[in-house]
């Protein structure tokens, strides 16, 4: 984590950009620096370029899915809490997330105040079974 | 069939006396002789007819032709006489000679040579001639008489004879003391008794005990030799052959009270009539207690007859002409195909009205009905009520369909969710936002207020806590944001509305009859529904032809497309975990011969070739419990089927799956068999 200067860095991934404008709506006076990204290609550019505190991806993307995101991260950047958001809470078992090292996994439609805390644990490193290398 | 020894020819009927009297005259004709010998003659009655020939030959081939009664020959002519003479047979006619005076000698070699009479041309000639012809003719006639009856009694007695020996009953003449006097053949075939042995003794000791008391023929016996009427009896034996049955009669013969005995034995045709009349009851039980209606009508369509069945099918008595309760396709088909062409047909379906004016779903077989002559006489109706049978159908498909949805539920819940997690949001965010906005609507009051108060120092400071309040919050933006949230979730909502609407046209089932569908329509319609669960990892390729309407159930076709789609999805998802490029459906119409061709074809897993021969079958699955029914495929080769279509599919593993469905333009309403 960051000093706390500066803004802790979101980025936002999902393929409806109207999840994303939600998604900034919600978060927009959590003090948060919000980055976006259309897809999972887009967002691993994100992730090489600048600095990324938190993931949260949608699951079901045209090609690369938010998943298999995860899993890449998990090996690149291993610090990078992720989160997944899905549209359907059966496409992930518990076991498969914990072994992606998932802090969470979200379920549309979400409550704003359970998104925001769940956002908060994960940067502050509670909450989630993730290991951490 | 005539045998060498016993020649039997039809019985002798020439008349005994014919009409008139032929006398044939060998003489010149127009000569002295002639003359004389035609004016005699012709005293002895207008019926006399004399042809003169100057030729033996002549007279010969008359003599032969028969109808001759008298011969009258010119002694004169010499040689000409003694060739007519030579040439008689025992039967001609009688010859008379007429000698010109008296001739021993002539007389003496024609008396040797067979003629009846010589006659001298003396001046009394036509007397005596006329005395002497009539006495031959009367003599010949007599004797003709007499040969015929002769024949006649012979060939009776051989007519006789031939079917006493012939006749397929045992005959056997008993006289008065029960002793057998004659026995036929057949008699002693039956009864293993040689005429020789049994002729003199006495019935009772000839014939089977079982048989003499079963037909009580001794009392027959007794009843025909006291004048009784002839009587029938039954009377059974048992043999090394089995149990024999016959027919006995007994007539009297005589005043000596012999009786002529008969037996027949009728074991076969008794066996026969037994099995005809199993046969006709078995026939009669399983026409009369099957479930199928069946009906026989002539070849105008008129009923001759129904069986109980079809009368409780048709709630009543059906009377007169079936085309009161088969109407339209029905009619025509059987009318033309059955009735016409003599081919039968199975499995049409279509809706008849019952005499209560309810209309019932029915199927039907049509045969033509041809008698031994093979002449085509009519068509045997069978016909079932298939309204539960529809109704299972149809329950069948709609849990089908159901267990389909299910399986869409995934992706259908995925792509509600997504706007249903951005409403919910802004929602939750314009909540926030009108709070907001009420703060800074306070201030706005306030403002208004100190404006009222007239104060400028007043609006000033409400002026700033305005300001204040507005940029903290950024109302400017929080409106901005407002409509911008509305709108998208208003966007949002008519995407959920648009889904919902997809699948209820997948939840209401088909009405009974068929209805002209366009197949394109169908397809594409079930693809968009299909397409929200797949599009992440699918690419869907549409080539669709121009396609003529068929006749069909469109929810049934829709089904069958849906459950393809949804195989194909499954392919590829499963192929699909850890492939870079999305997998693809490739969907093609085109019109074909007399209907149309469809192809769902995919990328993805492919099947075995171990498994292609079973993926019809009703349970077969591949798939983990709880993702496929495994009813999916065989109820879309069944609603195929029944559309009178054919579906097939070929498959290389790990490349590609093709399933393609020929549908005919009539949509299967008749299945029709080669005659």
């Amino acid at each position: 984590m960051s000093g706390a200067a500066e803004p802790p860095v979101l980025l936002l991934v999902d393929d409806e950009p109207r999840i994303l404008s939600a998604l900034q709506r919600c978060l927009r006076r959590e003090g948060y620096e919000i980055v976006l990204a259309d897809s999972a290609a887009a967002a691993l550019r994100v992730l090489r370029a600048q600095r990324v505190d938190l993931v949260l991806t949608d699951h079901k993307m045209p090609g690369m899915s938010g998943l298999e995101l995860i899993r890449e991260i998990a090996s690149e950047w291993p610090g990078i809490p992720r989160l997944l958001l899905t549209g359907w809470t059966a496409e992930i078992t518990p076991a498969e997330a914990r072994r992606l090292g998932i802090r969470a996994l979200v379920a549309k439609p979400w409550e704003d105040a359970d998104l925001k805390a769940r956002l908060r644990d994960a940067l502050a490193g509670g909450a989630g079974e993730g290991s951490r290398p | 069939m005539e045998r060498p020894s016993k020649p039997l020819r039809p019985a002798p009927d020439e008349p005994l006396s014919a009409p008139s009297v032929v006398v044939a005259l060998l003489a010149e004709p127009g000569g002295s002789t002639a003359q004389r010998s035609e004016q005699a003659l012709v005293r002895l009655g207008a019926e006399v007819e004399v042809s003169v020939h100057a030729t033996a030959p002549e007279l010969v081939r008359q003599m032969r032709s028969g109808g001759v009664d008298l011969l009258v020959l010119d002694g004169s002519l010499g040689d000409a006489v003694q060739r007519v003479l030579a040439a008689r047979d025992p039967d001609a006619p009688p010859a008379l000679v007429v000698a010109q005076g008296a001739d021993e000698k002539l007389a003496l070699s024609v008396f040797r040579r067979g003629a009846a009479d010589c006659v001298a041309l003396g001046p009394d000639y036509e007397e005596v001639l006329a005395v002497a012809a009539l006495e031959q003719i009367q003599r010949f006639r007599a004797a003709a008489e007499r040969g015929a009856a002769e024949r006649r009694i012979r060939w009776l007695e051989r007519l006789h004879e031939a079917i006493v020996e012939e006749i397929p009953a045992a005959l056997a003449v008993v006289d008065a003391r029960g002793r057998l006097v004659t026995v036929n053949p057949e008699f002693a075939r039956c009864f293993d008794a040689p005429p020789r042995e049994v002729v003199g003794r006495r019935f009772q000791d000839v014939l089977p005990e079982t048989l003499r008391e079963s037909g009580a023929i001794g009392r027959l016996i007794e009843r025909a030799a006291a004048g009784h009427a002839p009587e029938l009896r039954l009377a059974r034996m048992r043999d090394a052959s089995g149990e024999r049955a016959f027919g006995v009669r007994a007539q009297r013969l005589d005043e000596d009270r012999r009786v002529l005995l008969v037996l027949a034995e009728v074991t076969l045709t008794e066996a026969l009539t037994k099995e005809l009349a199993t046969l006709r009851r078995f026939g009669e039980n399983v026409i009369e207690n099957v479930n199928s209606a069946l009906l026989v009508v002539d070849l105008e369509g008129r009923i001759n007859y129904a069986n109980p069945a079809a009368e409780s099918l048709l709630g009543e008595k059906p009377i007169g002409s079936l085309w009161r309760w088969f109407d339209g396709a029905l009619r025509e088909r059987l009318v033309e195909r059955t009735l016409r062409e003599g081919v039968r047909f199975r499995g049409a379906e279509g809706l008849i009205a019952r005499g209560s004016g309810e209309r019932v779903p029915i199927g039907t077989s049509c045969a033509p009905m041809v008698d031994p002559d093979g002449v085509r006489r009519g068509a045997v109706v069978i016909f079932q009520d298939l309204t539960e049978i529809k109704q299972l159908q149809r329950q069948v498909l709609q849990a089908e369909k159901m267990a389909s949805i299910g399986q869409l539920a995934a992706g259908v819940a995925h792509e509600i969710n997504n706007p249903m997690g951005f409403i919910h949001a802004n929602l939750f965010q314009l909540g926030e936002y009108v709070q907001d906005l009420a703060r800074v609507f306070e201030e706005v009051q306030g403002l208004r207020k100190a404006a009222a108060s007239g104060s400028l120092g007043e609006v000033a400071r409400a002026a700033e806590r305005l300001e204040s309040v507005a940029s903290e919050l950024d109302a400017d933006y929080l409106l901005e944001d407002c409509a911008k949230a509305v709108r998208e979730s208003l966007e949002g909502s008519e995407r959920i509305r648009h889904i919902v609407q997809d699948l209820r046209a997948f939840s209401h089932p088909d009405g009974s009859e068929r209805s002209d569908a366009d197949l394109n329509e169908c397809l594409d319609s079930t693809a968009n529904i299909v397409w929200t669960m797949m599009k992440h990892v699918v690419m869907l390729t549409k080539d669709y032809g121009e396609l003529p309407p068929v006749r069909c159930f469109p929810m049934q076709i829709k089904q069958v497309f849906m459950n393809l789609l949804v195989n194909a999805y499954q392919a590829l998802e499963e192929a699909g975990r850890g492939r870079e490029r999305p997998g693809e459906i490739r969907l093609r119409t085109r019109a074909a011969r007399g209907g149309v061709q469809i192809e769902v074809e995919d990328d993805g897993v492919g099947i075995p070739s171990a498994d292609l021969n079973r993926i019809f079958d009703p349970f077969f699955t591949t798939k983990d419990v709880g993702v496929g029914t495994g009813l999916g495929l065989s109820i879309a080769y069944n609603i195929v089927k029944r559309h009178g279509g054919t579906m097939r599919v070929d498959s290389e593993p790990g490349v590609r799956t093709r399933f393609s469905i020929f549908l005919p333009r009539d949509g299967g309403e008749v299945a029709e068999e080669a005659p």
